[in-house]
């Protein structure tokens, strides 16, 4: 009886304990994007109190309001997404090829085309954005936003192809089999079964190569140098080195541009990991 | 018959067909930059106002110079131990996080789809959140300052080493909640029985960590500790827009004097150096990369 009851006791224990932990750890994922909020939808004359108040007071949305009125920040907003539309219809039929070929045929230089994927996955484009700025400079591809999107969807790819992958190779051998004795194309197969049978992991490849390409500041500051044709990482890195922005509104700005990616990417968590991980970990 | 002989002969082209569009766009934008930057390294080309001065070729004088420049040395020494900090910090935390969360609590599924935001939060936007937070005069930062043992009175973003540790700090933010993520799906695979047997032999939570959960979850950390590695070694506008490489040049990783060798001081020659050497750093990491999953592939067979 007594041994239940220590035994009980330390139970609640380690229970508590893990309450606890957890407690901090959410609070520390999640107090700079609650301070963002917080800073976003209350007046500058608050938030700059000390010692600062740890909740929103006099709560108003007139810093969205400034957003658009001061700065172009729709325009900007607007850029990003065409931007990045292009990139994901880029990368998404690029990737749909590319995984198809890796995984469903052996050729020679497989193994070449492979390692040219995770060597362009891994490499910082930083290395090598001055070669491309020059190469953009001659043919006069700079402040082109379709030319911006090329240079996203080189980079994001890769991620997309191993996405791809291990989904396309999920599918039973039998069932392209059995279609292409009954006189399917290589290509027939992809487009009536294969695309079908995948098209979460399709959808996880728009999400991420979309939000690839709205999240990049290094390629756009380097290749776009007009103000109206910036798209919004840009944008609001500029209106950041503004001494006069009030800090209200450069918070409601990062709150615009950074709450679509958070929303989405909680559904395609399990994609995500697949990519990130190259589709190494099957064990 | 004609039609299953050309059949065939699409068929054996189909596959370099299908890989083609993205061979060419990695070559137009990787591989000709690349190349094109290795051979701008071996001479003294500068960006920039010179534009008229004739570029001549070098050889390996800026190779030469590179491995005598203290900026250089510093600046590869200060990304080795962000990249290592970032592993151990990172990695850790995230490790820590799925051990805890791997249990069933209420509320779990909701700590789970937290832990991804971080992640997804695009980076100029959390730069603009940390600067905010870190601003010296106004920032909530300061709430935690004046109960320091030590002066942060240089501010967060602008003394070192505080910078150095911030920038560490905001990393670690971004990635670890998503790491934890990846170790609580391999986590799952850690044999319920093989757990059950352990505890009924009377193994502690720690012997049963070591014997029974690490064995089966150390490839994903191996894997993990390596994209942790990758994942600070490209950090760019993270620490470029916080920071800016400052104070002096005491958080100028390899990727950041890149930029700032060709588009600040315009030695563009100089600066691709520096790419090449970096580069170097990407092929033996992506070989690593294939000699630990190509090990742990055929572990799991």
């Amino acid at each position: 009886m007594a041994v239940v009851r220590g035994s009980r006791k330390k139970v609640f224990v380690m229970n508590s304990a893990r309450y606890i932990f957890v407690g901090i750890i959410c609070t520390l994922v999640i107090f700079p994007l609650y301070w963002m909020v917080v800073t976003a939808i209350q007046p500058p004359n608050v938030t700059l109190q000390y010692p600062p108040v740890l909740y929103p007071v006099h709560p108003n949305l007139l810093g969205f309001k400034q957003l658009f009125h001061g700065n172009p920040m729709g325009r900007w907003l607007l850029n990003s997404g065409f931007v990045a539309s292009i990139t994901t219809i880029i990368t998404v039929s690029f990737s749909i090829l590319g995984a198809y070929s890796i995984s469903y045929f052996k050729w020679r230089g497989r193994a070449a085309f492979a390692f040219l994927l995770l060597f362009t996955q891994m490499m910082p484009e930083a290395l090598i954005v001055i070669p491309i700025f020059k190469i953009y400079d001659r043919l006069h591809l700079l402040n082109q936003l379709p030319a911006l999107s090329l240079i996203h969807a080189a980079f994001v790819i890769p991620v997309g192809v191993w996405i791809l992958r291990p989904a396309f190779e999920s599918i039973p051998k039998e069932v392209n089999e059995a279609a292409s004795i009954d006189g399917c194309t290589d290509m027939a197969i992809l487009r009536k079964i294969v695309l079908p049978l995948t098209s979460p992991a399709i959808i996880a490849v728009g999400v991420v190569s979309f939000f690839a390409s709205w999240g990049d500041y290094l390629m756009a500051v380097t290749m776009i140098s007009k103000k109206e044709l910036y798209p919004a990482s840009v944008g609001l890195a500029s209106t950041m080195s503004q001494l006069d922005t009030p800090i209200q509104t450069l918070l409601s700005g990062a709150l615009l541009y950074g709450l679509p990616p958070v929303i989405l990417y909680m559904f395609i968590q399990r994609f995500v990991i697949s990519g990130l991980t190259a589709g190494a970990i099957k064990g | 018959m004609k039609k299953v002989k050309s059949s065939r002969v699409s068929r054996s082209r189909l596959p370099y067909l299908l890989a083609l569009p993205i061979i060419a766009l990695s070559f137009f934008l990787v591989l000709y930059p690349i190349i094109q930057g290795i051979y701008i390294s071996l001479t003294d080309k500068t960006l920039g106002a010179a534009t008229g001065k004739k570029v001549s070729f070098v050889g390996l004088r800026n190779y030469n110079e590179l491995l005598h420049s203290s900026a250089f040395l510093n600046s590869l020494r200060l990304t080795v131990i962000y990249a290592i900090m970032n592993v151990i910090f990172s990695v850790g935390a995230g490790l820590i996080t799925a051990l805890t969360v791997n249990k069933k609590f209420r509320g779990r599924g909701g700590v789970r789809a937290l832990l991804t935001a971080p992640w997804a939060f695009p980076d100029i936007a959390s730069v603009i959140i940390f600067i905010w937070i870190l601003n010296s005069a106004f920032g909530v930062i300061g709430i935690i300052n004046v109960h320091l043992p030590f002066d942060t009175s240089g501010g967060w973003l602008t003394s070192s080493p505080y910078a150095f540790i911030s920038v560490v700090g905001i990393s670690m933010w971004k990635t670890f909640p998503f790491y934890s993520i990846v170790i609580l799906s391999a986590l799952q695979g850690v044999p319920e029985d093989l757990l059950e047997a352990a505890t009924v032999d009377g193994a502690g939570p720690i012997q049963r960590f070591r014997t029974v959960i690490l064995p089966s979850i150390r490839p994903t950390v191996l894997l993990l500790s390596l994209l942790a590695f990758i994942f600070a070694f490209r950090q760019f506008s993270m620490i470029y827009l916080t920071t800016g490489g400052g104070p002096e040049r005491d958080t100028e990783t390899l990727v950041l004097m890149v930029y700032n060798t060709a588009f600040k001081y315009f030695d563009y020659a100089f600066s691709s150096a520096i790419g090449v050497a970096g580069l170097i750093v990407t092929v033996a990491v992506a070989s690593t990369y294939l000699l630990l999953t190509g090990r742990s592939e055929k572990g799991a067979r």
